[in-house]
């Protein structure tokens, strides 16, 4: 009875124990179902994109990006190209797509011989990057070898080529800070502009015109859709879309204008402006020194980018728009024109200049003016930019009236000008020299003030934006480098760049008269009188800007010159130009003279 | 041989779930056999479909020996594979640097897998046998030794994946041959924590997460872990002492978990200290495919795509596109499952999973129904067998298991896993035939 109690508990314990193993190979076959459920039912389109692109291999077909000419274009005639496209050709790959680690390695070790690249470093690119996206190996590969490298294929798996049109830069250095460059996206721009539509192995522009209208000139890549197999062996082909070409543009520049600014220039540091003040269109502008940027955007060339980067010149600065210089004695407008404003003075009333002006204080100290000028009144204080003259009218304004209308003349703001990278001038305060300096504003300060030296700084453009003013009778308009914009068969317009008005100021027409009077003075008969025989009307005023510097030479000075022409007729044709040149000596010695080229090039070409 | 009414017992939805289940596979075979840029086809449908007429015949020939009698020779048998099995590990051509098949001239056999059922015999035997002592922790002793022995073997192939599979096989048998359960439970936790830990650093070094964190400046600090296992053992000691003189149940709990928890953490560090890296990172990568998209990576990466991209209907009969251009690796073995989900979609793997798991629940009714302990034990293992291949194997394609190499029984071409798994059908329809009998 005992023996069959046992058994019959020990029967009753084993069928537990299968129940529960029952039980358990349920709950895990259910698992099993679960799973399925949720990959088959609720992510499938998931994996159905992602077994569409195991199969599609999408060899991209580049757009060409629109090309780039200057403002005498024509449609249908023989135009200017300043940048164009030539077809050449990349070779990727996905490096995912490779059977093992070893056979990518063995794949783009034959390659390296091949292209003569070096294999490290483009193995060291390859990993940098996500393996699931297309890595470009090199760019620009010369058709004979495209053609060696399709002939053998299986010596070369997942490798593919791809026509990617290369930007020609026609003009060579000319255009470099106006025109701009691309190169390859970065991770950091790519991380940026991924939302919209930039791939990793594209290229985008990198400064000036083309990464400002990057948009515009990019047009759409296309891309064929190839079956392929796991060995990439193709199925089947097909366009899965063409490319669209990115559209024209058709800049205010005229190129002769740039080249024209571009040689006088030559072997000099500094920036040249030139524009129309009547709409803000700009002629011509100039960095120095600069760049061919066909040599910068090959990536075969990153170490002379590098070493361009280091440069101590500082090739890559536009010094138009990116470098702040002390106005110097074209800041004397700035103080007539707070003088004439604040109805304190006019344009009759004189000082007399013995060399010297002595402020008085606790202890005496003298300011110097370059040359004993006598009786001289406005005008011709303007003209022969007497120091001495703006010292004692900048000491009877003072300073909170001074820094007033350079502010009001916009010197301390952006221009907005088309391309990026554009800072500010700089107008100080009594607030800011005792944050800085924790000192009261003094009365020397203001005298430095009033001949454009101390704290002020400016920018070429801002410069340039306040000279418009004064000849356009107050009006300012946004300056700008791109006139129109193409379509890719440049038969109709898609946009044209309107003139906007950014600023009007007030000015009364005295004031206007002075100004415009004394600079014609100062070309007539004045420090630019080096102007005096052109057949325009030139007005003008120089500036010769002191530095920090320390050099042996003599040239420690930059040299400015504001002018435009021609003097007193319809603002309609007049042109601004200004010439910046850094350790230039003196504005009559150094800046003058590359206007002066400019004039007659713009005489030659008609614009007056 | 068969009495008359014995006819009329065997199984016959076993039978017709298997023609069934066997059929789809060698379509499936034939399918993942198709290149469709060269269009031809590799023909190994053709073979399977032999190794089945032979597996059939395997199957109807094991239904006319009463299985007990089989038992008799059990250890017999398992001491004859085990010799073959150490002659192959020793003496087999390498394929693909294993050893695990014996060439006979004309076909190759796998003899690892004809040692499942031997060590099933021995095993069934032996829990019968002591069927009253098992409760006893030392009772576990010889079932151990038992598996390990071709598993070691195996492991010298070396085949990972096959080696793996007797552990559940030996678990299930024990659990069904009435072992205690807190014993079970215990060395299933040893295993455990001796795992996880070293498992959970190598990731956090590999992924190079940084940053400190107390829990794990703990687990790397091996000197710390031996300290606390060993004060955890001294516990366990003293808990086992007080408990040898006053029975009192309380210290039970105490030592046990201690014992369980300080041989956890011992283990632990044995493991940090002989497990080579790259083994370490294999079983990473199971975790987390995407560490590495090129190696092992892949293959679950591939077959997830293609189970996933299956839908609800399908992609079709030679339709699946990664099956057919090939970026589903191991195609008509390891991941054939993932063929049927990606060209039969949900409907297709439903049906699969469904034929599968009733040969399953009917080797765990016939063990239920068994007239003998030794029958029981007999079909419980045979359905663990199939239940743990098919789940890991399944599991496998669904990324839910570690990439082992294991097969699907019935479905995966290979002749060696078909005929053995004939052969476990022919002994669950013999044991079901003869229950009535006395």
């Amino acid at each position: 009875m005992a023996q069959s109690n046992l058994k019959l508990r020990m029967l009753e314990a084993f069928r537990f124990r299968m129940f529960s193993f029952l039980a358990i190979v349920f709950i895990l076959f259910l698992v099993l179902i679960v799973q399925l459920i949720n990959m088959q039912l609720v992510q499938g389109e998931e994996y159905m994109l992602k077994s569409k692109l195991n199969m599609e291999s999408n060899i991209p077909i580049p757009a060409p990006r629109g090309e780039i000419y200057d403002r005498n274009f024509q449609p249908g005639g023989e135009n200017t190209v300043i940048v164009s496209n030539r077809p050449s050709f990349n070779l990727s790959t996905i490096p995912a797509r490779f059977e093992s680690k070893s056979e990518l390695r063995k794949t783009i070790k034959k390659l390296s011989v091949l292209l003569q690249i070096s294999y490290d470093e483009t193995m060291q690119f390859i990993n940098e990057h996500n393996p699931w996206e297309r890595v470009v190996i090199k760019e620009d590969v010369a058709f004979s070898l495209i053609v060696k490298i399709a002939s053998h294929k299986n010596l070369f798996p997942n490798i593919d080529w791809e026509d990617e049109p290369v930007r020609v830069y026609n003009m060579g250095n000319n255009f470099f800070h106006t025109v701009g460059y691309v190169g390859s996206i970065s991770k950091d721009e790519y991380e940026k502009y991924r939302g919209r539509g930039y791939k990793y192995y594209q290229k985008i522009g990198k400064a000036g015109i083309e990464s400002e209208y990057d948009v515009v000139l990019r047009g759409t890549d296309g891309f064929i859709r190839r079956i392929v197999d796991v060995r990439n062996r193709v199925e089947g082909e097909e366009i899965g879309l063409n490319p669209i070409a990115g559209n024209n543009l058709v800049l205010t520049i005229d190129s002769d204008v740039q080249a024209a600014a571009s040689d006088a220039m030559e072997g000099l540091k500094g920036a040249v402006i030139v524009l129309k003040p009547f709409n803000g269109e700009i002629l011509a502008m100039v960095s120095k020194p600069d760049i061919d940027p066909n040599l910068v955007i090959s990536r075969a060339n990153n170490k002379l980018i590098r070493e361009l980067y280091n440069d101590k010149d500082k090739p890559f600065l536009n010094r138009a728009i990116q470098a702040r210089y002390p106005p110097a004695s074209t800041f004397k407008l700035v103080i007539a024109i707070s003088a004439l404003e604040e109805e304190k003075w006019n344009p009759n009333l004189t000082y007399y200049c013995t060399g010297k002006y002595t402020l008085k204080g606790y202890v005496d100290k003298d300011f110097y003016c370059y040359k004993h000028h006598g009786l001289l009144d406005m005008y011709g204080a303007i003209a022969e930019s007497c120091s001495t003259y703006f010292y004692q009218l900048g000491y009877k304004i003072g300073p909170t009236i001074i820094l007033k209308y350079a502010e009001y003349m916009a010197l301390g703001e952006k221009t907005n000008i088309d391309i990026p990278g554009e800072i500010t001038g700089f107008i100080p305060s009594k607030k800011y020299k005792m944050k800085t300096f924790n000192q009261p504003w003094y009365d020397g300060d203001t005298i430095n003030l009033s001949i454009g030296q101390g704290f002020i700084s400016v920018t070429a453009l801002g410069l340039a934006d306040f000279v418009s003013g004064i000849v356009n009778d107050g009006v300012v308009y946004r300056p700008h480098l791109v006139r129109e914009i193409r379509s890719p068969d440049n038969a109709q317009v898609i946009k044209r760049i309107v003139p906007e008005k950014i600023r009007e100021i007030p000015l009364s027409q005295v004031t206007l008269n002075t100004l415009k009077t004394g600079m014609r003075l100062s070309v007539k008969q004045g420090t630019s009188r080096r102007l005096s025989y052109l057949k325009i009307p030139v007005a003008g005023k120089t500036g010769t800007a002191q530095t920090r510097s320390v050099r042996k030479d003599d040239k420690t000075q930059h040299a400015w010159f504001v002018s435009y022409a021609p003097y007193n007729s319809n603002p309609e044709n007049a042109v601004v130009i200004v010439v910046l040149v850094e350790y230039g000596i003196a504005g009559a010695v150094g800046a003058v003279p590359v206007a002066e080229q400019i004039y007659l090039k713009l005489i030659s070409l008609g614009y007056f | 041989m068969f009495r008359k009414d014995e006819m009329y017992r065997i199984d016959y939805v076993l039978v017709f779930a298997v023609i069934l289940i066997v059929l789809f596979g060698i379509l499936m075979i034939y399918s993942s056999g198709f290149d469709p840029i060269e269009k031809v086809n590799k023909g190994m449908y053709k073979k399977q479909l032999l190794w089945f007429i032979f597996g059939f015949v395997f199957m109807i020939a094991v239904t006319f020996i009463n299985y007990k009698n089989l038992g008799d020779y059990s250890i017999y048998i398992y001491i004859g594979m085990n010799i073959v099995l150490l002659f192959t590990a020793l003496f087999g051509a390498p394929v693909r640097n294993i050893r695990a098949w014996l060439n006979l001239g004309i076909i190759s056999i796998q003899p690892s897998e004809f040692m499942k059922l031997a060590l099933l015999f021995i095993l069934a035997k032996y829990l019968e046998f002591r069927e009253r002592d098992i409760r006893n922790f030392r009772e576990l002793l010889i079932p151990t030794v038992l598996t390990l022995i071709p598993v070691l073997i195996i492991l010298k192939q070396p085949d990972f994946g096959t080696a793996m599979i007797f552990i559940p096989i030996l678990f299930t048998m024990l659990f069904v041959g009435g072992a205690d359960v807190s014993h079970l439970l215990s060395i299933i936790t040893i295993a455990g924590v001796a795992l996880i830990v070293p498992m959970i650093l190598t990731y956090r070094e590999w992924a190079g997460e940084e940053g400190s964190n107390f829990i794990l400046d703990f687990f790397k600090d091996t000197n710390l872990l031996f300290l606390v296992s060993g004060i955890l053992l001294l516990i366990a000691v003293i808990a086992f002492v007080l408990h040898f003189f006053l029975i009192k149940k309380y210290y039970r709990k105490i030592y046990i978990p201690a014992t369980v928890i300080s041989l956890g953490l011992f283990f632990s560090v044995l493991i940090q200290h002989f497990l080579k890296d790259y083994q370490k990172k294999r079983i990473l990568v199971f975790l987390n495919p995407n560490l590495d998209p090129h190696g092992s990576g892949y293959n679950i990466i591939q077959s997830k795509i293609a189970v996933g991209s299956g839908g609800f209907l399908g992609k079709g009969f030679l339709n699946g596109s990664q099956a057919q251009l090939g970026f589903l690796p191991e195609k008509t073995s390891d991941f054939i499952f993932s063929v049927v989900a990606e060209e039969w979609g949900f409907l297709g793997s439903i049906i699969m999973i469904l034929l599968l798991s009733i040969i399953v629940f009917r080797g765990i009714q016939i063990a239920l129904e068994s007239r003998d302990k030794f029958g029981a034990l007999l079909a419980s293992g045979i359905s663990a067998i199939f239940f743990f291949h098919i789940f890991i194997n399944i599991g496998m394609t669904l990324g839910i298991m570690p990439v082992t190499g294991l097969p699907l029984c019935f479905v995966s071409y290979g002749g060696s896993n078909l005929i053995m798994s004939m052969i476990a059908i022919g002994i669950l329809i013999n044991i079901r035939m003869r229950k009535f009998v006395h």
